[in-house]
């Protein structure tokens, strides 16, 4: 083996690059490599005509203001020191529900605790005093996490029951349970919950810690993406680490992690074979321990691991770049979420299969990055998700007719509820299936979401099991698949942690 | 609001006792997992495996001839990937040392890929380096490595209107023809007039066919537009705003365009004065001119020899390259792998990042992401070098 790195990471997604970068920037020789032509995995852009789109990012958690920055602008323009061109999102979310009669919803939420708090009292009279205990909630959350944290998987239990003792009492249930105990009123509870689809996971299945944690991130921060897409922040990844002396060969398949006496000692690619120790995965563990390692080599234990995790919600997305402003077309709003209902256990199972309302969340572009497409036009994209993957199941000949299918039913959901024109302004549009996806990242079903963060398989738990989940040795998983779990801004916190951990290995094997 | 006492159970206790049981609840489930191996390929894996495959291997079964300079492949495979009217494969050729690759519109319904074949059609370009080869190379028989279905020139019904005026210049012909069969075929639904311009009666490529189909559907009608010969039953001349205004027949109509760069610069002219939104006008790509000096705002001299140093996964290779040709041609040249497949600025398949070095861009064939742009990364399918360069690329 020609090639010898400290570390090879697979996979150039935002967990990937963030990884590799955290690595080189410690001195390690790296090497990146991505199956696609390009970096970013999910976080890429794609052009049509005079149009430049944004595949997945809607809005961006925990960037927060220069004079007030979240995580990721933290880890991003401080720790790994790339500048990006930040656009801020203006508002929370629009939310409209369309099949609950009398109780449909149509409500515009801000961001910031307070305006956020005042709009819903707006909405609904009465619902101060539970939303104060929420923020509260919220406000707790975030404290104890900080603390779990910093303490490095070693949090003290007492301290925990004494000075996180409301984290620990909400944080082992639902959001649904604890808004029940909150008496917060029915229709602010729906109104809270929109942002429930960011996770794929019914209000009844999600983690409390984990929603409260995330909106609270999104109400106290803002919103923000980056102007050029978020290719921007992943040709600026790639660029700062090749300045950091790391490498990156993209069309190159890693095809199989080489072993020798249980050690990993190097992967084979279609462009021969590199020797190395450390493998930070930045792609499923069942690419990994299915197709890119001998089952033999494979402990049972990690098996039932990997078969016992259930696949993360698969997206669908229609793109559309249309020859009339914002302005022109009426469109208000960046973020519009439309669901049938805020039933989010019926809306979840709904995803299960196709259906003639697919939920939505619609994001209008300009609206936060106002020069993101020529003069007198604008973008848009309507994305929905799938539980399982059914995609897979059409046959290859009805395949373009079904994309098109679903993604007249959204537009149409958007025409009537937003009550606004679309169709003969449409001057491109792309429409990308979880088979789309799965063709350029190769994710097993063209999942987004990696593995759901559903019931058991929850951000806590996975967190306070970091060192056990580490089976194989040699091999950590960055990205969605890392133990923050999957969405952006968690995505370049997991290439961190795993980057981290990785080193801690590399320290501990020259012990 | 102040520290307040919260409970979801009654006694706070139990509370905790909740969080307490998450590890053991992961730590169960996990071991309930199955012992079956795993796999990474599913249903939506594999179908894109089928809808887009990286290569496909294909035999020449039949060679059907259009006169001298025309020929139409025929080319079968296993299971080839289904495509829509207007699409390319992008062809891997090996010619001499030289390693590249030529689109070339499928010119067949798209029904074809289901009786597991399709069509080629290739027309001898004037000093064209691989069309003459093909025509005078390719035999029954041969295999020949191709991309899978590629390109975004076909008609969209959530786009497009429905009667879409095909305006074609000798080959460009080829995707139309696609088209017409897919409506006849009933893949399609929508109205297609063909404007198609030739230079002489004889030039005509499928007419027989052409005339065939508009004889089976009332959707698709054709207009022959000689530009060297009067004759009887043609029009004569080129195709201009009033042919065209004339092929609308008062509808709304999008037109779609494929043809030389010669007919672009005539059409598009003559499109402008129907003050038409660009929503309605669609041009298949402009494949890279095989000089730069015709564009206007070219600042280089095309009689320079250059040098290309390329860095390829970790290996350093040097080349001579010549400031008349893409930088993708002098990897070619080279026979160096270098990926592409629309050879036409747009799919951005040959990114490529430029570590040193200028070169020229046509700005109508820049179609590079804004980011790209901005860190220096070039598609050298039509990127003409200004001096020596260095560059990245990662051949498949």
């Amino acid at each position: 083996m020609e090639h010898a790195y400290d570390v090879v990471v697979i996979g150039a997604g935002n967990g990937g690059l963030t990884a590799a970068a955290t690595m080189a920037k410690a001195g390690k020789k790296t090497l990146l490599l991505e199956q696609h032509n390009l970096p970013g995995g999910f976080a890429t852009s794609f052009v049509r005509g005079r149009f430049e789109f944004e595949p997945s990012l809607h809005e961006l958690c925990d960037v927060g203001s220069e004079e007030n920055p979240g995580e990721v602008r933290r880890l991003l323009e401080q720790t790994l020191g790339i500048s990006v061109g930040w656009a801020a999102v203006p508002e929370a979310y629009r939310l409209i529900t369309i099949a609950e009669g009398k109780d449909n919803l149509n409500v515009v939420m801000p961001f910031g605790v307070k305006e956020f708090v005042d709009q819903m009292e707006a909405y609904v009279p009465g619902s101060r005093k539970s939303m104060e205990k929420f923020i509260k909630l919220c406000e707790q959350i975030m404290a104890a996490l900080a603390y779990i944290g910093a303490s490095g998987g070693k949090a003290d239990p007492e301290v925990l029951m004494k000075e996180h003792a409301n984290f620990l009492k909400c944080g082992g249930y639902s959001v649904s349970q604890v808004l029940k105990s909150l008496h917060m009123p029915k229709k602010a509870q729906r109104i809270l919950c929109a942002y429930w689809c960011y996770t794929g996971v019914s209000t009844d299945e999600l983690n409390f810690a984990l929603f409260a944690a995330m909106l609270y991130k999104y109400l106290v921060k803002g919103a923000w993406i980056p102007k050029m897409r978020s290719h921007e922040l992943s040709v600026a990844l790639d660029a700062r680490i090749r300045e950091l002396g790391g490498e990156i060969w993209y069309n190159t398949r890693a095809e199989k992690i080489l072993t020798k006496d249980g050690k990993i000692i190097g992967v084979h690619t279609n462009h021969g074979d590199i020797k190395t120790g450390h493998v930070i995965a930045c792609c499923s563990p069942n690419a990994v321990f299915g197709d890119m390692m001998d089952h033999s080599d494979v402990p049972e234990k990690q098996t039932r691991m990997v078969n016992a995790r259930r696949i993360g919600a698969r997206g669908f997305v229609t793109y559309l770049g249309l020859n009339k402003t914002a302005d022109e077309l009426g469109l208000k709003d960046y973020s519009y979420f439309i669901y049938e209902s805020m039933d989010t256990v019926k809306e979840s199972a709904r995803a299960d299969g196709f259906n003639d309302h697919p939920m939505q969340a619609t994001v209008c572009l300009n609206r936060a990055n106002p020069g993101c497409s020529p003069e007198g036009t604008c973008i848009m994209s309507f994305t929905t998700l799938y539980n399982k993957d059914v995609w897979g199941d059409v046959p290859p000949e009805d395949y373009v007719n079904k994309k098109r299918e679903v993604a007249e039913k959204m537009i149409r959901d958007f025409e009537t509820h937003v009550g606004i024109s679309l169709t003969p302004y449409i001057e491109e549009i792309e429409i990308a299936t979880p088979v789309t996806m799965a063709r350029y990242t190769l994710n097993p079903q063209g999942a987004m979401y990696s593995y759901s963060c559903g019931d058991w398989d929850t951000m806590l738990p996975r967190l306070m099991m970091l060192k056990e989940d580490q089976i194989v040795p040699g091999i950590r998983f960055a990205g969605g698949y890392g133990p923050r779990i999957y969405g952006y801004s968690s995505t370049y916190l997991n290439g961190e942690l795993t980057a981290k951990l990785t080193l801690a290995d590399m320290k501990e094997a020259a012990q | 609001m102040s520290n307040f006492n919260f409970h979801v159970k009654p006694i706070g206790l139990f509370d905790m006792l909740h969080f307490k049981k998450m590890v053991p609840a992961r730590q169960k489930a996990l071991a309930c997992g199955s012992t079956t191996s795993v796999t990474g390929v599913y249903g939506s894996n594999k179908l894109a495996g089928i809808l887009h495959p990286k290569t496909q291997c294909l035999t020449i079964s039949e060679i059907i001839e259009h006169g001298e300079n025309a020929k139409s492949y025929v080319l079968t495979g296993e299971h080839p990937a289904p495509f829509r009217a207007g699409q390319y494969l992008s062809v891997s050729l090996k010619i001499g040392s030289s390693v590249l690759t030529r689109p070339y519109s499928i010119s067949c319904s798209p029904k074809w890929a289901s009786e597991s074949k399709y069509a080629l059609t290739v027309k001898r370009q004037q000093d064209g380096f691989a069309s003459g080869w093909i025509l005078d190379n390719w035999r029954v028989g041969d295999e020949i490595t191709t991309s899978g279905p590629e390109g975004t020139f076909y008609y969209e019904p959530l786009r497009d209107a429905k009667h879409v005026v095909g305006l074609a210049g000798g080959c460009g012909i080829t995707p139309f023809l696609s088209m017409a069969y897919a409506i006849r075929d009933g893949v399609e639904d929508f109205r297609l007039t063909l404007l198609y311009g030739s230079r002489k009666e004889a030039d005509i490529l499928y007419r027989r066919e052409l005339d065939e189909i508009a004889k089976a559907t009332d959707k698709v009608r054709i207009v022959h537009i000689l530009s060297d010969e009067k004759k009887e039953g043609f029009e004569y001349g080129f195709i201009t705003a009033e042919e065209i205004q004339k092929a609308c027949e008062g509808d709304t109509c999008s037109l779609f365009l494929c043809g030389p760069a010669a007919m672009y610069a005539f059409v598009d002219k003559e499109i402008e004065k129907l003050n038409l939104t660009g929503k309605f006008i669609r041009h298949e790509l402009y494949a890279a001119a095989a000089s730069p000096g015709k564009f206007k705002d070219y600042p280089g001299d095309t009689g320079k020899a250059f040098t290309l140093t390329v860095k390829l996964y970790g290996e350093t290779l040097t080349m001579p390259m010549a400031s008349s040709e893409t930088v993708l041609v002098a990897l070619e040249r080279a026979g160096v792998a270098a990926p592409s497949r629309c050879r036409g600025g747009e799919c951005g398949w040959c990114r490529a990042k430029l570590d040193s070095g200028e070169v020229f861009l046509p700005a109508f064939l820049d179609k590079r992401r804004m980011a790209d742009v901005r860190a220096g990364y070039i598609h050298p399918c039509c990127s003409y070098p200004l001096g020596d360069l260095a560059i990245e690329v990662w051949p498949e």
